[in-house]
């Protein structure tokens, strides 16, 4: 049986352990063998993207050390998941280093595209959501369909997600237009930040949603900061949490 | 060493490696039929008009019945008038008094309802197409191309005219608030007589 | 020589986002424009080959670029056309002043061209007694009030027509209070006309520049670049060295996707083609490096000499419609300007690929396919290189790193983190440049990490049984 690593990203690990948590539950229910490597950090993504991506060196060594052993590599975040796959490259490309690089899946890519899961019979959600994808998941692993290129509408998220008991979806007028969150972006550039966070959840809001869902906590956790200091009454869960079964 | 030299030399210096990158050939894309009726669709949509011909009217009467009150009707075609024929405007002033000129085209491009205009047809009074206040082009509906693919692969007056112009509808602008005003610095309206 | 300062974007983006008016209907706007690409886009299946195409050949002549420089200015000598070559800024304002010189030129109009911004060539025509007039109703705005283009294709996009209703009332004396775009418009035309018929000599930009023809092409909506190009007898046409294709039929390719990406119109309301000059007049090009060759050279940044300056990607850019295109304190704003405007001034402009979110639309709205979001990733790490990272220390980032690859070290700073919590994980960010929590809640304190949750709940329970 092939075995699973599981990584869960700093910022996953410190605010929301929960997700982490649902993540580890959920593959367990799809008769996964996870592991949790305990000595794992995090991939460099927050170096690499503030240009100082000869300084992640180290911890791409650490991450490949100890993630070259499994099968599959599953990350519920899609940022860390593109970051390993397309720029994990401060370290010599060894065969392990490729092999993590090729190997490190998105937790809905895996459940969509390698697990191929068809029910969630577990879960249930009878609230109206409108799903947010990060900007690395759809425009990099292309999780979702992009307006840009006018290509057929596909969701790998709603695709899941409509497996799941008496959830039903909401669109905004701007599905992918970016939250900005953007790391550290939204630190330097705060004014900037704040304004397309309040506008995301807005959209959603008009449009409906009581929940935004998304497969990025990052996000979340920016748009959750934003609407709840100006009193945008929506709340927000992560996608393995539903799929796992959360009520609410 | 002159800039030229000097700006050739450091391009050579610094290019990518010339052989990775190949011309491509070019298909003929785009929708390929070429009807009167997706063309003045496509005109319309740029604010373009048709001057439609009414029953048993000449073009003497269309233009008198279309422009009652314009003074100064220029004409750059042999079988019509006008108050005034553009060879004998000789400078811009005397264009800039223009109302209406009357000029044949010799062909249009149904994808963006486009009229091809050059020194050729303005007999070098190339101005007057964009000093005039109104412009009316005569066009055949035999001398309709597809889309511009075709149209520059066939029409050898792109290679030819000294200034080509392709009018689609009349000058526009939106530089104020957003606000699609046709009739900016150029022609205000532009009018289409089939022939 | 003096250091430069960086651009502070965010500064200047909160100062625009405060006028809640002008930056509602900015946002809007850029959006409208944006929605109407895709709509264009929708109409043509063979939008991405088009776009395909055209990424090739740009790439084909800039690889070339040579060659179809030479070939274009044979053809254009061939023609009748004066050709020129500047190297930079300052040589192609002296070309240009020359030319006027000789002509004895005491007013000069123009129509848009990103490079005469880029060459400041307007401020240096004052200094020897040209009057250099703007005959595009944004350009002319915008140099009514003393500003840049705000953006490269919707130049005073920033601005509300009250705005342009005072500015006018100012120049042109009309009512202040009459804020009907189409009167301003109109007042605009009015003002224009005697200007345009006694000019001495006229400017243009060039959108494409055609090698086999030695010819090059203009688009404009509002018909004043072929007024200022036919109405004087002296034609000057200036251009940057990139803007070279080789063949006519390839501006079926380009045409098509020009306007299309821009305005979302089908095509530019006219799209002159000139190869010679009218009968008794006199054309001039020149053709501009100022920077651009040497950006040739650079592996990573190469490909931004594609550019057709469409705005798309200004349009799309979710941080661009927010911040106004000041903010970025360049000619070049918006996504494409932050990966082209540090090869101009890399300090000071180093803070602006710093100003995205690096969401990646710019990149697939792009008629050309430039990797734009890519490119400002790997400018990010150009700039630490060099030196000119604003907002945090290198020393930090490194030590950040040393933590990273030190799993004990590390859990240490987690742990602690776990019990305060007010901040976000301090070691990945200089505590004093944190407003995190300025207009947003933190995330709640957790009990419990996922490091420790599943110690306790999966590696003691596996030890168990």
């Amino acid at each position: 049986m092939q075995k699973i690593g599981l990584f869960i990203p700093c910022y996953i690990d410190a605010f929301f352990p929960k997700v982490g948590i649902a993540t580890l539950e959920l593959l367990e229910k799809c008769a996964q063998n996870v592991e949790y490597p305990m000595a794992q950090t995090c991939c460099g993504q927050p170096l690499a993207n503030v240009g100082c991506h000869s300084d992640a060196a180290e911890a791409e060594a650490l991450f490949v050390r100890h993630f070259a052993r499994y099968d599959a590599i599953v990350v519920p975040s899609g940022s860390c998941a593109h970051h390993v796959r397309e720029r994990f490259d401060a370290i010599p490309q060894t065969e392990e280093v490729c092999h993590v690089r090729s190997h490190i899946y998105e937790l809905i890519e895996f459940l969509h595209d390698i697990l191929e899961v068809q029910a969630f019979p577990w879960a249930e959600f009878p609230h109206k959501v409108g799903i947010h994808n990060g900007c690395s998941t759809l425009r990099s692993l292309r999780t979702a369909s992009m307006s840009e290129l006018g290509e057929p509408f596909f969701s790998k998220p709603q695709a899941l997600l409509s497996r799941v008991k008496g959830i039903s979806f909401v669109t905004p007028h701007r599905p992918d237009e970016c939250c900005g969150f953007g790391g550290t972006f939204s630190i330097t550039e705060e004014a900037v930040s704040i304004r397309m966070g309040l506008d995301k959840v807005q959209d959603y809001y008009k449009a409906g949603a009581e929940y935004i869902v998304s497969a990025d906590s990052s996000c979340l956790m920016h748009q959750q900061g934003c609407a709840e200091h100006a009193g945008v009454p929506i709340r927000f869960i992560h996608i393995a949490e539903i799929l796992n079964g959360a009520q609410a | 060493m002159t800039s030229r030299e000097e700006i050739l030399a450091r391009l050579r210096n610094n290019r990518p490696h010339s052989t990775d990158y190949v011309l491509p050939s070019l298909p003929l894309l785009g929708e390929r039929t070429a009807t009167r009726q997706r063309f003045e669709e496509n005109l319309k949509d740029l604010g373009g008009q048709v001057l439609e011909q009414q029953e048993g009217e000449i073009f003497s009467e269309a233009i008198a019945r279309c422009f009652p009150d314009e003074k100064v009707i220029c004409s750059a075609v042999p079988e019509f008038d006008g108050t005034l024929r553009l060879e004998n405007i000789i400078s811009p002033q005397q264009a800039d008094k223009v109302d209406v000129l009357v000029v044949r085209s010799p062909f249009g491009i149904v994808e963006t309802g486009s009229v091809f205009l050059s020194e050729k047809e303005l007999q070098h009074r190339n101005f007057a197409a964009h000093l005039t206040q109104h412009i009316v082009v005569l066009l055949s509906e035999k001398n309709l191309i597809a889309n511009m693919h075709v149209a520059y692969d066939q029409r050898t007056e792109f290679r030819e005219a000294r200034y080509g112009v392709l009018m689609s509808g009349p000058s526009a602008t939106a530089d104020i608030q957003g606000v699609l005003i046709r009739g900016a610095q150029g022609v205000r309206t532009l009018r289409i007589w089939w022939e | 020589m003096k250091r430069s300062t960086p651009v502070n974007h965010a500064k200047a983006a909160e100062k625009f986002m405060k006028d809640t008016a002008h930056a509602r209907f900015h946002d809007k706007r850029l959006w409208d424009l944006r929605q109407k690409r895709d709509q264009q886009m929708h109409l043509l299946p063979e939008w991405q080959e088009l776009r395909t195409l055209a990424s090739q050949i740009k790439e084909h002549t800039l690889a070339h670029l040579p060659e179809y420089l030479e070939q274009f200015e044979a053809n254009a000598l061939k023609n009748g056309v004066h050709v020129h070559w500047a190297t930079d800024a300052a040589e192609h304002n002296r070309i240009v002043g020359e030319i006027l010189e000789k002509h004895g030129v005491r007013t000069l109009i123009k129509s848009k061209s990103m490079v005469t911004e880029e060459c400041e060539m307007a401020p240096y025509l004052t200094q020897c007694d040209v009057q250099v007039i703007e005959t595009d109703l944004g350009e002319r705005i915008q140099q009514l009030d003393n500003q840049m283009p705000s953006h490269i294709v919707v130049p005073a996009v920033h601005k509300l027509a009250s705005d342009v209703a005072k500015l006018f009332a100012q120049h042109y004396h009309t009512a202040p209070d009459d804020d009907d775009p189409h009167s301003l418009a109109w007042a605009q035309r009015l003002a224009a006309r005697p200007v345009i018929l006694s000019a001495d000599a006229g400017m243009t930009g060039v959108n494409f520049a055609v090698a086999e023809t030695g010819s090059f092409v203009v688009c404009t909506n509002e018909g004043n670049a072929d007024l200022s190009a036919t109405v004087p007898k002296l034609h000057i046409a200036t251009l940057g060295i990139e803007k070279l294709i080789p063949r006519m039929a390839d501006l079926g390719v380009f045409i098509r996707l020009l306007s299309r990406s821009a305005l979302g119109s089908p095509i530019t309301q006219y799209t002159t083609h000139f190869r010679a000059p009218q009968k008794g007049s006199e054309m001039h090009v020149v053709l501009v490096d100022n920077g651009r060759s040497h950006r040739l050279g650079m592996e990573e940044f190469w490909t931004s000499l594609k550019c057709i300056r469409c705005g798309a990607c200004m349009n799309t850019c979710p941080v661009y419609r927010r911040s106004g295109g000041l903010s970025y304190g360049a000619v070049y704003s918006g996504p494409i300007g932050v990966i082209i405007d540090p090869t101009f001034n890399e300090r000071k402009y180093s803070t602006l690929p710093f100003a995205s979110t690096m969401n990646g639309s710019c990149t697939h709205v792009c008629p050309v396919k430039i990797n734009i979001h890519e490119q400002i990733y790997q400018w990010r790490g150009v700039l630490a290189n060099h030196h000119e990272l604003p907002f945090v220390k290198r020393e930090i980032m490194r030590m950040v790193g040393k933590i990273l690859g030190r799993p004990k070290l590390y859990r240490a700073m987690v742990q602690g983190a776990e019990t305060t919590l007010n901040v976000l994980p301090r070691f990945l960010l200089y505590r004093t440049m944190n407003p995190w929590g300025k207009n947003r809640t933190l995330p709640r304190p957790v009990q419990q990490t996922f490091h420790a949750w599943y110690k306790e709940h999966r590696v003691k329970k596996n030890r168990n049984t």
